[in-house]
């Protein structure tokens, strides 16, 4: 494992390269509690506490709105349309990082998706240990307090004034020399990072799952009947917010525009959401998820279940921004699962 | 970075080269491939189709493989916005298609069997394709029966050609309606009706059913109480199937995606899923 220490007075100079080369989005404070990555600018504070961003990384690999061909009626002809702005995406956090390498696997398996690849491999990923853990999180108890791979490099704060940064990629190394030759890491800068990372599991583990969240698939197999579904779901106001701020949900439609000749146009991507009433809806307006608690049941099932069996993860990542999205207060996988699993306890 | 621009959302242009009205609603589309090719899709096979400018739906192939020709058929009910645009066009026009896409029937799993072909509403015109593939290898299966079911007489589609099959003695044909008016000397009744008055022999008996969302575990349990075992049934199941990759998330049952695990399942592999049937 290759690790730099780099010290805070450093940063300005690396951040002023890399934006020369990159779209570089670092974390800021909005107002108070509320945190996004934003385009860095020269003297913008970085919010290096910041405990979630509302918006997830996923907008920065596959946008709300994305051109995926133009076309042209009158010859029938269309054509790819491909975008991927070379971008560095500073201080996610490793869930989300997580989250991103589960996008990742679902995106180019199968049938590879040349657009979300493309904006991928254009995308540099510098991960950041978090600080501070929002109060709707729980990602140390679904298994995404770190990340084995998906970033070029890897900070964390190991004094007011110090990080020490783990090399992840060689892209990566080569950005954090582009100002000239860092020290390696001590032994004593890694004990640093260790004990910070220590720190910060402590924190997170205050909101757990009850159980091992390997059991999740199991523990909902056995819960397709449960009344649970039925007692959150007739709140749902099916608005979907659940979907748009979380970081694994990649559901879309495709839909197109012509220009105003009605000749050529182009066909796009936009984000959808298993929880909005017509997303299983077929021509002759068959609803094959008609009800809110189908909807809402299926959601779960695909964090817990579906996508656990294809890849072996749970499908979330416990950032907690679906908690705190959702007017209803129904969107809260910590409680469902810890409550689905109170309720079938007695058969463990 | 490769720099062949390839994306699989890409379509490629095809020309209608006739049309068939089948009955108020459903018109038949005959399709050229301009590459050139055949198609070379399967039976229960779909492909993407768009009209540009309306957009993109999915719709079953409905002739059969073809070796040489490179045309394609597809039948398509009139009921939204490209299927509208799609029944507007004329012979000429240039459309686009991806695909073709999903499972298919397992026609070599057929082979030697007797074949029952369960086609309910529109379910016959994905069924044609299964049914005509077998019909000109028509020695390599062993009895073919037909059951076709319609909500009344108007709707009744390709009637001519069924007529034709009936009278070819290649396969056994059986016909009902749900309403029939003064015209109709037929059957009455929804198709699982049709089934008691069938013999067949269960351990040697595929089933191959496509219908409305709420046929399957009627006619389901009919031929489980015949006798033939689960892994016998295949159904091909209708979702709202966007991007034909397994990615969009529109068509899943359950964890499965209907675009690239379906349309045609096993019943064995589906029973278990709440949301399948």
């Amino acid at each position: 494992m290759t690790t730099y220490t780099v010290y805070k007075e450093q940063l300005p100079g690396l951040f002023e390269k890399w934006s020369k080369l990159y779209a570089l989005h670092v974390p800021a404070k909005l107002r108070e509690g509320f945190y996004d990555l934003v385009p860095w600018k020269r003297d913008l504070e970085i919010a290096w506490d910041y405990d979630v961003a509302y918006n997830s990384a996923k907008r920065f690999v596959m946008p709300p709105h994305e051109a995926l061909i133009s076309y042209d009626r009158r010859t029938c002809e269309a054509a790819p349309v491909f975008e991927a702005p070379k971008q560095i995406l500073f201080g996610m956090h490793p869930y989300d990082v997580k989250a991103l390498n589960q996008l990742d696997q679902l995106m180019e398996g199968g049938s590879p998706d040349q657009n979300y690849i493309r904006r991928r491999e254009a995308t540099v990923v510098m991960a950041f240990e978090p600080l501070t853990v929002s109060s709707a999180a729980f990602w140390a108890s679904v298994g995404a307090a770190s990340v084995a791979h998906g970033y070029d490099l890897y900070w964390t704060k190991i004094s007011p004034a110090s990080f020490m940064v783990e090399v992840g990629s060689v892209r990566g190394e080569e950005l954090l020399l582009m100002n000239g030759a860092l020290l390696s890491s001590t032994a004593g800068d890694k004990e640093g990072a260790r004990r910070a990372k220590a720190r910060i599991l402590a924190k997170a583990r205050k909101n757990s799952l009850r159980y091992n969240w390997e059991e999740t698939p199991r523990l909902l197999a056995k819960c397709w009947d449960s009344p649970l579904w039925r007692r959150y779901s007739q709140m749902c106001l099916a608005c979907g917010s659940c979907n748009t701020v979380c970081p694994t949900c990649y559901c879309f439609d495709i839909r197109e525009e012509s220009d105003d000749q009605l000749d050529t146009g182009v066909r796009y991507r936009e984000w959808d959401g298993c929880m909005l009433e017509s997303f299983a809806k077929v021509a002759g307006n068959h609803n094959f998820r008609p009800k809110a608690q189908d909807r809402y049941r299926h959601r779960y099932f695909r964090k817990g279940k579906y996508i656990y069996d294809k890849i072996g993860e749970l499908g979330c990542v416990g950032c907690g921004r679906c908690v705190r999205a959702c007017t209803a207060a129904i969107a809260n996988p910590l409680k469902v699962f810890n409550e689905l699993w109170e309720e079938t306890a007695h058969e463990y | 970075m490769s720099t062949k621009l390839f994306s699989p959302y890409v379509p490629r242009p095809v020309t209608l080269v006739e049309k068939t009205q089948l009955s108020d609603f459903v018109t038949r589309f005959t399709f050229e491939q301009d590459n050139g090719k055949p198609l070379a899709h399967k039976p229960g096979q779909f492909v993407n189709l768009s009209i540009y400018g309306i957009g993109e739906a999915p719709f079953s192939i409905s002739s059969p493989p073809r070796r040489t020709k490179i045309t394609f058929e597809i039948a398509v009910r009139r009921i939204g916005a490209v299927t509208s645009a799609l029944h507007a066009l004329e012979p000429g026009t240039k459309v686009g298609i991806r695909g073709p896409y999903g499972s298919s029937f397992p026609v070599m799993k057929f082979v030697g069997k007797d074949v029952l072909i369960v086609a309910g509403g529109l379910g016959y015109i994905p069924l044609r394709s299964l049914l005509f593939y077998q019909l000109r290898h028509r020695d390599e299966f062993g009895r073919i029966v037909l059951m076709v079911g319609t909500r009344d007489p108007k709707e009744r589609i390709f009637v001519d050609e069924i007529a034709e099959l009936a009278k070819s003695g290649e396969v056994e044909v059986m016909e009902t309606v749900d309403m029939p008016d003064s015209t109709w000397k037929g059957n009455v009744g929804v198709i699982t009706t049709l089934l008691p008055k069938v013999e067949l022999d269960p351990a040697n008996t595929f089933v191959a059913m496509v219908g409305p969302p709420i046929m399957y575990r009627f006619v389901i349990a009919e031929c489980r109480k015949k006798g033939i075992a689960s892994e016998q049934i295949f159904v091909s199941l209708e979702r709202k199937m966007k991007c034909g990759l397994g990615k969009c998330g529109h068509c899943q049952i359950n964890e499965l995606n209907t675009c690239i695990d379906g349309p045609v399942f096993c019943y064995t592999d589906i029973e278990a899923y709440q949301e399948a049937i």
